[in-house]
């Protein structure tokens, strides 16, 4: 191997980490610049906007009354906000790992999926409110039946999105990976399930915002924190300044959980929808 | 350059027939290769080379009444997946996984602990041309670059038999005569048994010890054609009398064989 005709083969130069690694740093601070810098316009335009066209406070308060409410009481949108984090979360959690556990045994067992995927359409063709009436009934008006509510709206669509994903495995890949004798074991782990893996996320992000909801909506059943409560009780009492303000919590904790489940997704899929 | 006839054959296959509903891809195919030969195969396009490929590799059962040794011993298509470390056209190279783990994708599944693994993988990336490239992933490298990964996991994965289908077929052609002369050179090194696939004339001489040019479907062997030419090869040899007399017996045998499933592809157009 002295002549190495292979050296003066590679057609890539030894590519610059480092300073790629900084550029990219840099771009990312910018967006967040752009992003920082469209929130304040909005600000600006809705506080304007009330004063300027002199809109009715029931329809529209303006965003300094808003934010003064929200800093009377912290505590009632702290907590709402805490509680409603909470039962989203368990909901969303357990609905993750119950549909992409669920949908390797589909895989892996399609006489089950042939039996118990029909079962699953059906069961989401419910509508939440329906169902979220009876979860209130069976576990009364508990943090976990808020959370069962959220689990029923994350689980089905990861599980969908699973079988999918192990399903658009490259079978050359797969013949090649068999032809290293690969365990069945093996073929989830090293090649199926990463191969899943980007299907499997734009699951699990539609099923952040959707916990969400199916949280807000079990505490509409009746509950005393929770940012759903305080949507409800500012509806009652026409109380439009009160409503704005969980409005914007119910925003700030969907975009946070949606900003979670996409910063996990482009650390793990760094490898983009290559192939 | 009889080395087939007077060893006992790594793989030997006799009569080999596979049929797809009713299509014959392959009808009577004798191949025999020696322990350390480096045999090419050519041939036009749809005549089953990639069907030979995929029994070779394991992949593919062929029909009854063929026979097929491997090692001396008669067996199943299937009883070569694993033994035999193929490399197919696509790298297949997984994207979440460095260059060093890919080509360490082989030996680890075969259960050597991965740090023990790496250690030696990082050892073979120099002859590899990758030193320095062992925490990149694929999509950082060009074409050829991963093609080399792809080789080094195959190269890796020690098994009597290497079997490499158009491994250098999505190249641009100044890589693909580096990638040719690299080729020779590790195989010169690591003597191993190599059974080359190409759509390429030009590549099958340059490589091999023999060319064995198929014919039209239902593929068999047309012609086998023992390459004479001194190693090391060297590029000039290209443009060298002996190599072109080959090239040109090689060519007169594959157009034949083109112009027939080009006719026969006519004749099933005009009948149909």
């Amino acid at each position: 191997m002295s002549a190495l005709p292979v050296v003066s083969a590679s057609p890539v130069a030894r590519p610059a980490t480092a300073t790629r690694a900084s550029g990219s740093a840099a771009a990312g601070w910018s967006k967040a610049l752009r992003v920082v810098f469209a929130l304040v316009a909005v600000a600006v335009a809705w506080e304007a906007a009330v004063v300027v066209f002199s809109i009715k406070p029931h329809y529209l308060p303006r965003l300094s009354l808003v934010l003064q409410a929200i800093a009377a009481t912290p505590d009632a949108y702290v907590s709402g906000f805490l509680r409603t984090l909470a039962e989203s979360l368990i909901g969303f959690a357990s609905g993750a790992l119950f549909g992409v556990g669920i949908g390797i045994v589909f895989f892996r067992v399609p006489v089950l999926r042939d039996m118990i995927f029909p079962i699953f359409i059906v069961s989401q063709t419910i509508p939440v409110i329906a169902f979220g009436a009876l979860v209130v009934l069976w576990f009364g008006n508990t943090l976990l039946a808020k959370a069962i509510i959220a689990f029923y709206v994350t689980f089905f669509p990861v599980t969908v999105n699973t079988l999918l994903g192990l399903r658009s495995v490259d079978p050359r890949q797969e013949a090649l990976m068999k032809s290293f004798g690969a365990t069945r074991g093996q073929l989830m782990r090293q090649l199926q399930l990463p191969t899943a893996l980007p299907q499997i996320f734009v699951a699990l992000r539609l099923g952040a915002s959707l916990s969400l909801v199916g949280a807000i909506v079990g505490e509409w059943f009746g509950d005393t924190t929770g940012l759903g409560v305080l949507l409800l009780q500012a509806m009652f009492n026409e109380n439009a300044v009160g409503l704005w303000a969980a409005l914007l919590m119910c925003a700030l904790l969907g975009t946070l959980f949606y900003g979670v489940v996409a910063w996990v997704e482009r650390r793990l899929v760094f490898w983009g929808a290559e192939q | 350059m009889t080395v087939a006839a007077t060893t006992e054959p790594l793989l030997d296959m006799r009569g080999i027939r596979k049929t797809f509903g009713n299509v014959t891809a392959l009808a009577g195919l004798d191949v025999a290769i020696a322990p350390g030969e480096l045999v090419t195969v050519v041939g036009p396009s749809g005549c089953g080379k990639s069907t030979l490929f995929n029994i070779v590799a394991g992949l593919d059962e062929p029909d009854d009444g063929g026979i097929l040794r491997f090692e001396g011993r008669s067996c199943l298509a299937s009883e070569l997946l694993g033994r035999v470390s193929f490399m197919p056209q696509r790298d297949l190279l997984l994207p979440w996984r460095t260059v060093i783990d890919n080509a360490i994708l082989a030996i680890e599944i075969e259960g050597m602990p991965r740090a023990e693994a790496r250690a030696q993988a990082l050892r073979m990336l120099p002859e590899f041309g990758l030193a320095g490239f062992e925490n990149q992933y694929p999509h950082q490298l060009s074409g050829g670059m991963r093609q080399r990964v792809a080789l080094m996991r195959t190269f890796m994965f020690k098994r009597d038999l290497m079997l490499l289908d158009e491994p250098f077929g999505a190249l641009d052609a100044l890589t693909r005569t580096m990638m040719q002369r690299w080729l020779l050179e590790v195989w010169q090194k690591h003597r191993r048994t190599i059974l080359f696939i190409t759509h390429d004339v030009d590549e099958a001489i340059f490589l091999g010890d023999r060319v064995l040019a198929m014919t039209a479907r239902p593929g068999k062997i047309k012609l086998e054609l023992p390459i004479d030419l001194p190693r090391p090869r060297r590029p000039e040899l290209l443009t060298d009398p002996a190599f072109i007399s080959l090239k040109r017996q090689l060519l007169d045998a594959i157009e034949e064989e083109s112009m027939k499933s080009f006719q026969s592809a006519d004749a099933r157009a005009v009948s149909a």
